[in-house]
């Protein structure tokens, strides 16, 4: 019999320590676990270490709320709507320190840590300062004789936060066809926990149907909980497409911190539930219509 | 189709029509965030000379089909009407890094130098104590070291893009110059840089960024003032960029941007 794995946001949240690696979903302004990380800010986590291929949004809340103190990733943009501030500020001052590093290099630390290597060798970075800067990448010689590559040491992050289109409650994640970056691809399997928020919980049979949507099976899967629209302001395609209007609120405010402390109150720390959180933010008929073909804003 | 010289182009549409004219038919390009001079020539390359261009949109969306170019190059609907998802982690980089596919890719940085050593990570002498933090290298760090030929485009040249030495290297150019990219084992590197002010290469055996053509009414005093470093002019061997076509222009205006999102880049 498969374990139950269905849980509520703020007791799956409440298991990740203060201090810890947390890797999570997000590319731009895209498919982050955002009630996730406002229930991480709501709980008053501190000094996380964020990893995230690139990072948009949630980094710059949690910047803001100053709730990490290193980020480790590839960048951290939201593309359109511009650099992150928060983030940027919080950098720029010291109070997050970044351990950059290339695409391969995160997908190769991220594999070793999934494989159980102490590292994974990439081309990539050879000849920039990228390799000086971090000392989880050294310059080593092929054995074979090759030209030198680069050792990206393993990392095993304490805990994984994404979220997926639809789960049954024993933790078997399913993902609709959409892009697949490696937050999805590699970094669940290199966690030594994973925490899931699903637009729905169904039931397993439904799984059955549609196998090869199943991303992960329910053993490696600590927790579920069902949240829809549980990645707004970020595009979840094909569900729902990004929220422009809602992320330049936030660029609007995110320079000033009283701005950001008004902001923080109404949509991360005085929402009960995403029921709540979802009236603040326009109703659920208005994140309809944030379809993922028409958006030309 | 008229294929006689435009007398009513605009500076974004020669930068579009001279990138796409480095594409051949049998290759493959993709493109990452805000790149809509990219995506542009890539389109026009596929509407024009190179039909059968492969074009992996947003390192996603295999042979994508989006009715125009959307307000994101990183974000759906870019990728409408794909043949195939590439799952990143695997299958785009199995592509990038096998070497026998696409061997060419658009570099945009934040500070280039003479040698065409790219910085999108920090601007200030400290890299933990930055004056200003850039985005990050994000697929850069790969693509300057994996023997890509790195075609780079500026549609704001300036001192400040343009410098005698990038604070931070986040994508391998030519390094210090001359064969230190050889000495390291490295193959490919920059080839050309496509700003609005002109067209740059490097020298073959120095590694100097050096000018190839200026863009019709643009001075050389204009692009040596807003090159920050000295860059490389033999006289004789300046040339007039090619102005866009007739439907090169129309093509980009009515059929691959008509919303005019390729702009956003411009006079930042």
């Amino acid at each position: 019999m498969s374990k139950e794995k269905l849980t509520s946001l703020a007791e799956a949240i409440g298991t990740v320590p203060d201090g810890a690696t947390v890797a999570i979903q997000n590319m731009a302004t895209q498919s982050a676990p955002m009630a996730s990380v406002r229930e991480l800010i709501r709980q008053g986590h501190t000094g996380l270490e964020v990893v995230a291929l690139i990072g948009g949004i949630p980094i710059d809340l949690m910047a803001a709320a100053g709730t990490m103190d290193r980020f480790t990733g590839a960048a951290v943009s939201m593309e359109q709507f511009g650099l992150c501030q928060a983030y940027r500020s919080a950098v720029e001052s010291g109070r997050i320190v970044v351990q950059e590093l290339s695409e391969t290099a995160l997908n190769a630390r991220l594999g070793a840590g999934a494989r159980n290597l102490p590292f994974l060798p990439t081309r990539g970075m050879i000849g920039t300062d990228l390799i000086a800067i971090n000392p989880n990448l050294v310059m080593v010689p092929d054995p074979f004789g090759g030209p030198d590559v680069v050792a990206c040491r393993a990392l095993i992050p304490d805990v994984a936060l994404v979220h997926c289109h639809r789960a049954d409650r024993f933790g078997n994640l399913q993902m609709e066809p959409t892009a697949v970056w490696p937050d999805i691809g590699i970094m669940p399997k290199a966690a030594k926990k994973v925490i899931a928020t699903v637009e729905e919980i169904v039931d397993t049979e439904l799984l059955r149907s549609s196998p090869e949507k199943t991303i992960l099976p329910g053993f490696m899967v600590d927790a579920v909980v069902e949240v829809p629209f549980g990645a707004h302001p970020t595009s979840f395609n094909p569900r729902y497409g990004y929220d422009t209007a809602f992320h330049r609120e936030w660029i609007a405010v995110s320079r000033d911190p009283e701005g950001t402390s008004a902001w923080m109150q109404r949509y991360v720390y005085e929402p009960d539930t995403q029921d709540e959180y979802l009236e603040r933010v326009g109703g659920t008929d208005r994140l309809e219509a944030l379809t993922r073909w028409e958006i030309t804003e | 189709m008229n294929d006689k010289p435009s007398t009513d182009w605009t500076v974004d549409e020669l930068m579009v029509t001279t990138l796409a004219a480095t594409l051949n038919n049998d290759d493959q390009a993709c493109n990452g965030m805000a790149s809509f001079v990219p995506v542009c020539a890539f389109q026009l390359a596929r509407l024009t000379h190179a039909p059968d261009l492969v074009w992996l949109a947003s390192a996603i969306g295999l042979d994508a089909r989006p009715e125009r170019v959307p307000a994101s190059t990183l974000e759906a609907p870019l990728w409408r009407d794909s043949i195939m998802y590439l799952e990143q982690y695997s299958t785009f980089w199995d592509i990038v890094l096998n070497g026998r596919w696409l061997q060419k890719f658009c570099v945009g940085a934040a500070q280039l130098d003479r040698y065409g050593n790219g910085n999108n990570s920090v601007i200030g002498d400290v890299y933990h104590r930055p004056k200003v933090r850039l985005p990050g290298t994000a697929g850069l760090g790969d693509m300057g070291s994996i023997g890509k030929r790195l075609f780079f485009w500026n549609p704001n040249h300036s001192p400040r893009s343009f410098v005698e030495k990038v604070d931070f290297v986040s994508c391998a150019g030519w390094l210090g110059g001359g064969d230190e990219r050889e000495r390291l084992g490295l193959t490919g590197g920059p080839e050309l840089v496509i700003t609005n002010l002109c067209v740059m290469d490097f020298h073959a055996e120095t590694r100097h960024m050096r000018l190839k053509s200026l863009h019709p009414g643009v001075t050389l005093e204009q692009v040596q003032e807003a090159t920050g470093f000295d860059l490389l002019i033999e006289d004789s061997a300046v040339l007039e960029t090619p102005v866009p076509t007739v439907n090169q222009v129309r093509l980009i205006r009515e059929v691959i941007d008509p919303d005019g999102m390729r702009l956003r880049e411009f006079g930042r």
